[in-house]
């Protein structure tokens, strides 16, 4: 499976829930920063739905609930229904009456609340914290460091790895466990075609993507699921550039927070300092729609600037970016903070031959545009030269010419009126791929053979 | 790529003591302070891109309760959870109400509150001031916004002042105003309601206030068409002189400057213009044809 079609299928929070075993979601419901996300990912109705009824105790019949949207928005209504069905944040419940009726789940219901407005247990224990950290960090270090870490493992999976020292054996495992990279003949991990797909997608999506696969492996650590999410959805309503104590927390506990120090998602001066931050790659972790802008001096989110001739500029210089747009694009000019290349038919279709399709391409091209180039475009939200992003999808569907079907091929009849009936029959049910007059061969796709074969049989005998 | 949106919620407090319903009792304005504040991180909740801005409208002044402005150099109090509530909202709900706490402690405060109430003076709130205020802020964080992304910004006016004429505005722009009466009918605020698309809403009890803020001002613009929403109130349209204040069915308006008279006067007060007198056969001209003059 692509990491395309796997990034569909746990794309938002609420569908990797989805992946998750009933009991451990009933667990989440159990705290309260779950809920927070739980809910944050709701539609926008649904939303409207659990706030309406927050306060009310007892199921209310569904009934009801329907006659709060307008009679056109019907749709809208069963889509929001199904999304609080789904993820079980309210549960059918029969009304004195027999009118069927909704009711939330009493510990999503409390625990939302509880964030709200207060009550219950602190998330961390950051409370008990007397002073403010005496070395605090300012929030462009905290950027500067994630984006290194977080560089190192991307650097890793570009780079011919032969050093493996600059990443730990858990992001090797976890690296292999998600598919981007696999063991080749020397037994050295090296990138796959998904490594490559990867690496075109958007920080946000990557970080994602990447904790969905480390925390499918967490049980094999010894870990609990529920806690790790808990302390992840923590995590991500922190604030940036304050610190968190770590007290309190169970052996195990301490270890996943070294794993998510290494990724980037936490800073922590040392193993032992008892507090850490949240960074900008934890920060909003499971809001889908978040855009990631780790900038520094050197490196910068919207970095390339494309004209309609096909000339690139990217304006950048991190070995990184410069290794990515060097999938696609032949490099002219190398300056100091300045690459010019040309995106021509051969490197695309150098880069489709990798594995990487051309919308990728386009959508790591959009994100990455320089701003100067959304201020003076006349689509802000479509920035690109249409003529390029055409093209670069005319490249790829000439790759497409060959389309594949199973099918079964008859030939030989005995004469021109058998040909013609069994043709005409596999045309009517509409399974007919291919026919040649002269040589009196028919194909037809493999589901309809038998249904060809069966009419032939019974024509055969009428005859 | 979906342009991200943001929406921006701008409350205009009424904390105005002359209120009817906070003079009857006191208690309830707690109450409604409580259910502005969970309404608020209610709009928080929604989605992590939301943010709120709170302003406190007074009699003749009217302030930022949050956010509070950050000055450089100035270090910033760390907030720190206690209970199992949002940081953020403890945040704001600590702030809010520190600015609340600070504003009633104030002398002027207090002053306004007996000696002003007794004579009659003037006690409306100076609600064009915040309105004012908040469209400043509004278009600051518009301003703000990255190339590529959406500021949907709307106000919320939660008042329980009497009417007061004397501050007639239009407030005709882009952002929508909803408004939340605890009292009387407000004509000002039902008609700058309807003029942008927004709701005027009165509610009947105090006590629900919360429920009604989540139900009706708390979806978007988007949301809001698919919801089946109580009904409008008729909006009373009419203006209100300049010259006395007053709702007028009937007057004289400028042809310069478009002031609004309820009796004919040979020179316009606002643009200093000067009309022809009323031929006399007509003494009831319904809309003053003003000679142009030099212009």
């Amino acid at each position: 499976m692509g990491v395309l079609e796997h990034f569909k299928e746990c794309k938002t929070l609420l569908d990797y829930l989805r992946t998750l075993p009933a009991d451990v979601i009933e667990e989440l419901f159990g705290f309260p920063s779950p809920c927070l996300a739980i809910f944050r990912e709701l539609p926008k109705l649904a939303q409207h739905y659990v706030l309406r009824i927050l306060y009310v105790e007892q199921a209310v019949p569904q009934a009801v609930v329907a006659s709060w949207v307008s009679q056109a928005n019907v749709k809208e209504h069963t889509q929001a229904v199904e999304a609080l069905n789904r993820i079980r944040v309210w549960n059918e419940a029969s009304m004195p009456g027999g009118l069927p009726g909704w009711i939330l789940h009493h510990l999503f219901r409390h625990n939302l609340k509880v964030a709200l407005l207060g009550g219950g247990q602190p998330w961390t224990n950051t409370h008990n914290m007397d002073s403010s950290d005496p070395k605090a960090r300012s929030i462009k270090d905290l950027d500067a460091y994630a984006l290194e870490r977080w560089e190192v493992m991307l650097h890793y999976l570009v780079e011919k790895p032969q050093k493996a020292d600059s990443v730990s054996r858990d992001t090797i495992t976890t690296l292999t466990h998600a598919g981007l990279m696999e063991q080749d003949a020397n037994s050295y991990p090296t990138i796959t075609n998904e490594g490559f797909q990867f690496l075109l997608l958007d920080t946000a999506s990557q970080v994602w993507y990447f904790v969905c696969k480390y925390l499918e492996t967490v049980r094999t650590r010894n870990l609990n699921l529920a806690e790790c999410l808990n302390f992840l959805f923590s995590l991500s309503f922190g604030t940036l550039g304050k610190d968190y104590s770590s007290e309190g927390m169970s052996e195990p506990m301490l270890n996943f927070v070294q794993h998510l120090r290494e990724f980037g998602l936490i800073y922590q001066r040392s193993r032992k300092a008892g507090r850490f931050y949240p960074t900008r790659l934890a920060v909003n972790l499971s809001s889908p729609s978040r855009k990631i802008h780790l900038d520094t001096d050197k490196h910068k989110t919207g970095f390339i600037v494309l004209e309609t001739n096909f000339r690139l500029y990217a304006y950048t210089d991190s070995d990184l970016q410069l290794a990515l747009v060097r999938m696609f694009t032949d490099f002219l000019y190398h300056f100091p903070n300045l690459v010019v290349g040309n995106v021509s038919r051969d490197s695309i279709r150098q880069a489709l031959r990798n594995g990487i399709s051309a919308d990728q391409i386009i959508s790591f091209l959009k994100m990455h545009v320089h701003p100067e180039m959304i201020k003076t475009s006349t689509t802000p939200n479509n920035p690109l030269p249409p003529t390029v992003v055409d093209q670069i999808r005319l490249w790829e569907m000439e790759r497409n010419r060959l389309t594949f079907v199973d099918s079964v091929l008859y030939n030989q009849f005995l004469s021109q009126r058998d040909y013609e009936v069994v043709r005409d029959y596999a045309q009517d049910i509409g399974v007919l791929v291919h026919m040649n007059d002269q040589k009196r061969t028919v194909v037809v796709t493999k589901n309809g053979h038998d249904d060809v074969k069966k009419f032939w049989k019974r024509h055969s005998k009428n005859s | 790529m979906e342009p991200t949106e943001q929406n921006l919620l701008v409350v205009v407090m009424d904390v105005n003591p002359a209120q009817k319903y906070v003079r009857s009792d006191i208690k309830s304005f707690f109450h409604v302070v409580d259910s502005v504040l969970t309404f608020c991180n209610a709009h928080l909740m929604l989605h992590a891109d939301n943010k709120v801005c709170i302003i406190a409208s007074h009699v003749n002044q009217s302030h930022f309760l949050y956010p509070l402005e950050i000055r450089p150099g100035q270090q910033s109090k760390v907030t720190r959870q206690t209970d199992g509530q949002h940081e953020v909202f403890l945040e704001l709900e600590r702030c809010v109400r520190n600015q609340i706490k600070r504003l009633i402690m104030d002398e002027s405060f207090g002053k306004f509150d007996s000696s002003a109430a007794v004579i009659g003076a003037n006690t409306a709130t100076c609600l064009a001031s915040s309105l004012s205020r908040a469209l400043c802020y509004i278009h600051r964080k518009d301003k703000e916004t990255r190339p590529g992304e959406k500021l949907n910004s709307r106000i919320l006016v939660v008042s329980g002042s009497s009417e007061s004429t004397a501050q007639y505005m239009a407030f005709m722009n882009g952002v929508i105003i909803d408004a939340c009466v605890l009292g009387s009918y407000a004509t000002l605020l039902s008609q700058g309601a309807d003029i942008t698309g927004g709701i005027n809403l009165r509610p009947p009890h105090i006590s629900g206030l919360l429920q009604y803020l989540m139900w009706v001002f708390l979806p978007d613009v988007t949301l809001r068409k698919q919801l089946a929403l109580p009904p409008p109130d008729p909006v009373d349209y009419r203006a209100a002189c300049f010259c006395h204040r007053q709702l007028i069915d009937q007057g004289h308006v400028c042809s310069v400057c478009l002031s609004i008279f309820c009796k004919f006067s040979p020179i316009c007060t606002t643009c200093n213009a000067v009309f022809k007198a009323p031929p006399m056969v007509l003494p009831k001209a319904k809309k003053k044809r003003p000679a142009a003059g030099n212009i």
